[in-house]
């Protein structure tokens, strides 16, 4: 008989570990909240250092999960319940109806194009719309429309009807409920994520009342060639191209008013920006605020000099006091410190503003440390006490890996998640 | 001759209302060697693969073309169907004619049909000329080599016993430990580092799985994944140890940064290690100075250590803690994280004093009577301090240790620019090298906080675990192979594979290329720098992408005429 | 002229430019229908000879297609391609024909847009130069 793992979590973490523990042998349950697996690395244009496209490195890890002998996929689930301990935790796993017959569904997307629905596409930050009958991004795995019962015609009216009209494999079922799988878990893996803090909470930055302040992950949407823009740079208030573009480091983050903690990547993933728009606006030019440029890891530093001398991107250590919109409502007003003691305060006018906000623990975190009986640390990160065992939750085999115990880049996240499945070994051993 | 069958998908209307489908269907049966075609609705489905399935049956069917979607995401489904009924799986072709075809071409429908129809043909020639294959499957040595006995080769050396593998843990030292023996406490959570080292040595020790080698010297690796010999000098003997993967964990040496800020020089200058050593002593002066970034983030060495801005914050609280005083020069406080960040939090919040230079206006040192003075132009403040202090702290960066060279390349793994072992990609296999079987943890790879060594020992004794557990290497069919007919031994190939794959061995007095299949990647650079069509690609031959060129070309001109 | 329609042969590697072609397919971006895609693992197992054939035997332009330098799944591979493509092109030039009936260019997996361009923009070159003169003694 094999050991099952239950892996909470479909991004890059919870895939790698998934990977990883199903190479070993176990028979792996990976449970994503949405209907894709993918996670935040799926709505990345490219990633530092490198600049490798991040799907193009993505997505053949998701095919493998997705095919993976010993791996079974819940998309759009969540954990309901878990009961008992280690090494024998029963878990209950609720699979949320998508309204579509998976197995009937070839995800052709001849419902979508006949869906009359456009509600706020999740995926794109907001930057498009999305039918009521969805894939969540071409690359999506599985490949499989999900109906968002919140906004059917059909479900919440009784009246509509047509995606199910134009299917011609008949996967469309508006009777489908929720249901359940049952299983007992050797070990439990967390590996929720991250989710962007609402930067709008800030008003001195400006982003909901100024048209032309976004956040960087919209910033990746908007880079990404098959993003809402088709990978075509303009700013909100006149679709025109930015000539002139900021970024605002630790907005949220290293504020003992919001989040006490660096969130470790955006003093990156800033510096990546700033060279990837030059691809889209040659002429752009790019500054960026910060407190302390922490470019720690492999080529990080190199990165930087690369961005200052190659791309001419500003980088200027000040945390801007005030983002006002400029007088013709066309790009944002900028006001800092130009910092030292002989700074004086200086405003400047920015075609294009781009927060980079705390990342703080995803918002299923604190729910599914609740449901698994695991302690939460102040910033609500999971908490990972045993300096032994760095992997360890406060409870025995529950394990963590990637941003939802602490804050961490891709790579460290992946290390961490690979790193589960020894411990899970290590555990199921000394359980036999 | 082959027995050829075509199923062509309409995928709904996604494929059908483009590409007159049923037209292609007969066109395919003109085909040579076909002898059976068919549409379905959608041919992934479990009504479309039954019906495939009887097909291939009914009509003995020897080689399968499905005309539909990408391979990328339908191979796999329509493999598995062949081997259920019978057909090897690598007699399948897959030819795309919906993401390639129909819905590229959505308002041609005639010049879409007829693109389809050279796409099968194109397919069915390949396919007629595919070959069965099995995968090549070597057996693995249930056997685990970790190099390096620090905290990194402790803890990959842990797990793996934990996981009830043998594991031999080499270390060149005579005690285990590296460099966490010179380091008494560790951040952030103020343990001390003993504790941590005991624990594990006395797992691996009461674990009859273990096997330590002190003094040990590394002199040869040989080998591959699963089957990897490596040789190891104690005491004057050698001794041979076959294992089925190694674990790399050799860790990093502190740059010695001599003839910067007095160091050698003047009394009270030292490095970062060799103020953790005195630490360690009990000695603790009444006042320090920290200085960052010495011998980084500079040309000459750009890069940034990671780990010395928080070690200089937690020695700084341990100054202040004894009741002294400590002032850090820096370029950027890198206490990247939460962890971090809180220790820098902490420490601002107990008096350490921060002071910020720049590159271009370095901190000056002199000596004056029993003190030493530190000027520091601030960029905070915008205005020069000046610092008396007792003892001046250099934190260096780590480096790539000086033997690093050599162990790169008995094991012929690659090391980057600033001599850290470079891992397969940066972003997502962190934890491998290009070549199977050997993996990298520590600040061997990169400077890492004690913390991130143990995450990524735990994935390097994971990656280790895995062959070793399934007790064999399976490699997809799509590997290379050389003709010896054909093979001149000119050794091209070799130059041209990325994975020491090939080499040139002796064959009945003639020099032939022979690929290891293990180790091959499938990538073909080979074929192509073979200048005597010897080299092949299984599922790529030369002679089945010729055909495919034939069939385009024959389309082609049948469509003009 | 008006009506050639040439057939034209794009060798995709696996990772990147094949990729990428199915992502333009299921962006549903239109292109001209001339190029028809072989998939092969690395565009470095491109041999010159099947260009030179292609060419030879008609075909009126090739298409070899790879990841990015840099992001070649095969750490290296796309170099080689890099230097043997305008090998084949001077091979081809010497003995006569238009080295532009020959094209290397790169394009990723998240490039379903720059795939169409290249697509679009070869057909049209391909045009311009007229049918392979090949195609003139064949026929």
């Amino acid at each position: 008989m094999t050991s099952k793992v239950v892996v909470v979590g479909g991004g890059i973490a919870g895939i790698q570990a998934a990977l990883d523990l199903g190479d070993m042998g176990y028979e792996v349950h990976l449970v994503e909240r949405t209907p894709s697996i993918g996670g935040r690395m799926a709505q990345l244009d490219k990633t530092f250092p490198t600049n490798d496209c991040s799907l193009c490195i993505l997505s053949p890890k998701m095919i493998s999960c997705a095919g993976h002998e010993n791996i079974k996929l819940h998309t759009y689930s969540e954990i309901e319940s878990a009961d008992g301990g280690f090494p024998k935790t029963r878990v209950r796993i609720r699979e949320k109806a998508r309204y579509v017959i998976l197995s009937r569904c070839t995800g052709c997307g001849d419902c979508i194009a006949k869906c009359p629905v456009k509600v706020t596409f999740e995926f794109e930050e907001g930057l498009s719309k999305r039918k009521a009958v969805y894939l969540p991004f071409p690359q999506a795995v599985p490949r499989k429309v999900t109906i968002d019962a919140e906004h059917c015609r059909m479900i919440t009216e009784g009246k509509c009807g047509v995606c199910k009209k134009v299917c011609q494999a008949g996967a469309i079922d508006y009777e489908q409920k929720d249901s359940f799988v049952d299983l007992e878990a050797g070990a439990v893996v967390i590996a929720t994520g991250f989710d962007l803090a609402d930067a709008s909470a800030l008003r001195q930055y400006g982003l909901g009342t100024c048209k032309d302040v976004i956040t960087s992950l919209q910033l990746e949407r908007i880079l990404s060639a098959a993003g809402p823009t088709g990978g075509r740079l303009t700013r909100p208030s006149d679709d025109t191209e930015p000539k002139k573009l900021a970024f605002v480091q630790c907005v949220g983050s290293r504020d003992s008013r919001m989040f006490k903690y660096c969130s470790s990547v955006c003093c990156m993933y800033a510096t990546k920006e700033s060279i990837l728009v030059r691809e889209h606006v040659p002429d752009i030019e790019s500054t960026i605020f910060y407190m302390d440029m922490r470019a720690t890891g492999k080529g990080f530093q190199e990165f930087v000099l690369r961005a200052e001398r190659s791309y001419g991107v500003r980088y200027i250590r000040s945390r801007p006091a005030e983002v006002q919109p400029a007088s013709d409502g066309r790009g944002v007003l900028v006001t800092y410190d130009t910092g030292g003691g002989i700074g004086e305060q200086r405003t400047e006018k920015f075609d294009l503003l781009v927060l980079c906000p705390a990342l703080v623990p995803s918002k299923g975190t604190s729910e599914i440390a609740r449901i698994l009986g695991v302690e939460l640390d102040e910033n609500g990160f999971i908490m990972t006490p045993d300096t032994r065992n760095p992997i360890d939750s406060t409870k025995k085999g529950v394990l963590v890996c990637g941003f939802a115990g602490e804050p961490m880049d891709i790579p460290d996240s992946v290390a961490q998640a690979t790193g589960v499945a020894a411990r899970v070994a290590e555990l199921l051993q000394e359980a036999r | 001759m082959a027995r050829i069958g075509v199923f062509i998908c309409h995928c709904g209307h996604n494929i059908a209302s483009a590409v007159a489908v049923e037209e292609v269907v007969k066109f395919a049966r003109t085909l040579p060697d076909v002898v059976y075609s068919d549409h379905n609705l959608y041919s992934c489905s479990e009504e479309g693969l039954g019906s495939i399935k009887k097909s291939i049956e009914e009509n003995k069917l020897d080689r399968v073309v499905v005309a539909a979607c990408t391979p990328r995401t339908h191979e796999p489904l329509f493999r598995r169907l062949c081997e259920q009924a019978g057909i090897n799986k690598y007699l399948f072709e897959f030819v795309n004619i919906r993401e390639h075809c129909s819905w590229i071409h959505a308002k041609e429908p005639n010049a879409a049909t007829e693109k389809a129809k050279k796409l099968v043909a194109m397919g069915v020639s390949k396919a007629a000329l595919l070959e069965p294959q099995v995968e090549s499957e070597s057996g693995v040595i249930p056997t685990a080599v970790v190099i390096g006995g620090g905290l990194a080769g402790l803890t990959a050396a842990a797990s793996l016993v934990a996981q009830d593998i043998d594991t031999h843990l080499i270390e060149m030292e005579g005690k285990l430990g590296g460099q966490l023996n010179d380091i008494s406490i560790l951040a952030p959570n103020f343990e001390k580092s003993a504790d941590l080292l005991n624990k594990l040595v006395s797992e691996l020790k009461k674990s009859e799985r273990g096997h330590i080698h002190l003094g040990a010297k590394l002199v040869d690796v040989k080998g591959f994944v699963g089957n990897f010999e490596i040789t190891v000098e104690e005491e004057g003997v050698q001794n041979k140890i076959p294992a089925g993967a190694i674990i790399l964990a050799t860790g990093t040496q502190e740059h010695q940064p001599e003839g910067e800020y007095g160091f050698r020089k003047a009394p009270g200058v030292v490095t970062q290690l060799e103020f953790e050593r005195a630490l360690q002593r009990g000695e603790v002066p009444k006042r320090v100075v920290f200085i960052q970034c010495v011998g980084s983030r500079q040309p000459g060495r750009e890069y940034c250590s990671r780990i010395c801005c928080n070690t200089s914050l937690k020695n700084a609280l341990r100054v202040v803690e004894a009741g002294g005083t400590a002032a850090i020069i820096h370029r950027d406080i890198m206490s990247y994280g939460a962890a971090w960040e809180e220790l820098y939090r902490q420490a601002s919040e107990r008096g350490v004093a921060f002071f910020r230079y720049s590159l271009e206006d370095k901190p000056r040192i002199s000596a004056e009577n029993k003190h030493i003075l530190v000027e520091v132009f601030d960029d905070n403040l915008g205005e020069g301090v000046t610092l008396h202090t007792d003892l001046v702290v250099l934190a260096t960066p780590l480096v790539s240790r000086d033997d690093s060279g050599d162990v790169s390349r008995m094991l012929k793994v690659p090391r980057d620019k600033n001599g850290f072992y470079l891992e397969a990609h940066v972003k997502l296999r962190p934890i491998e090298f290009a070549t199977d079987g050997v993996f990298i943890c520590g600040s061997a790879r990169w400077p890492s906080s004690a913390r991130e060594v143990m995450c990524q020992a735990l994935a390097a004794a994971a990656k280790a675990a895995i062959p070793i557990k399934r007790g064999k290497v399976v490699t997809e069919a799509i590997t290379a192979w050389s003709d010896p007919d054909k093979c001149a031994g000119c050794g091209n190939c070799v130059i041209a594979c990325p994975y020491e794959a090939i080499e040139i061995v002796d064959q009945d007095g003639r020099k032939i290329a022979k690929v290891n299949e293990t180790q091959c990647k499938g990538c073909g650079n080979c074929v192509a720098a073979c200048p005597n069509d010897a080299m092949q690609q299984r599922g790529f031959t030369t002679r089945q992408l010729s055909a495919m060129i034939d069939a385009l070309v024959k389309r082609a001109l049948e469509e003009s005429s | 002229m008006s009506d050639f329609n040439p057939t034209i042969l794009a060798f995709c590697c696996n990772w990147c430019s094949y990729a990428g072609a199915d992502l333009a397919g299921v962006s549903r971006l239109q292109m001209p229908p001339n190029v028809h895609v072989v998939r092969v693992m690395c565009s470095a197992s491109v041999k010159g000879e099947y260009i030179l054939k292609a060419i030879s035997q008609g075909v009126d332009g090739v298409l070899v297609l790879g990841c990015h330098i840099g992001d070649c799944h095969y750490m290296t591979g796309n170099h080689r391609t890099a230097k043997r493509i305008p090998v084949v092109q001077k091979l081809l030039k010497d003995v006569g024909f238009d080295e532009r009936r020959v094209r290397l260019d790169w394009v990723s997996a998240a490039e379903g847009e720059k795939f169409q361009r290249v697509i679009t923009e070869f057909v049209e070159e391909i045009k311009g130069l007229g049918p392979n003169p090949v195609r003139e003694v064949m026929s």
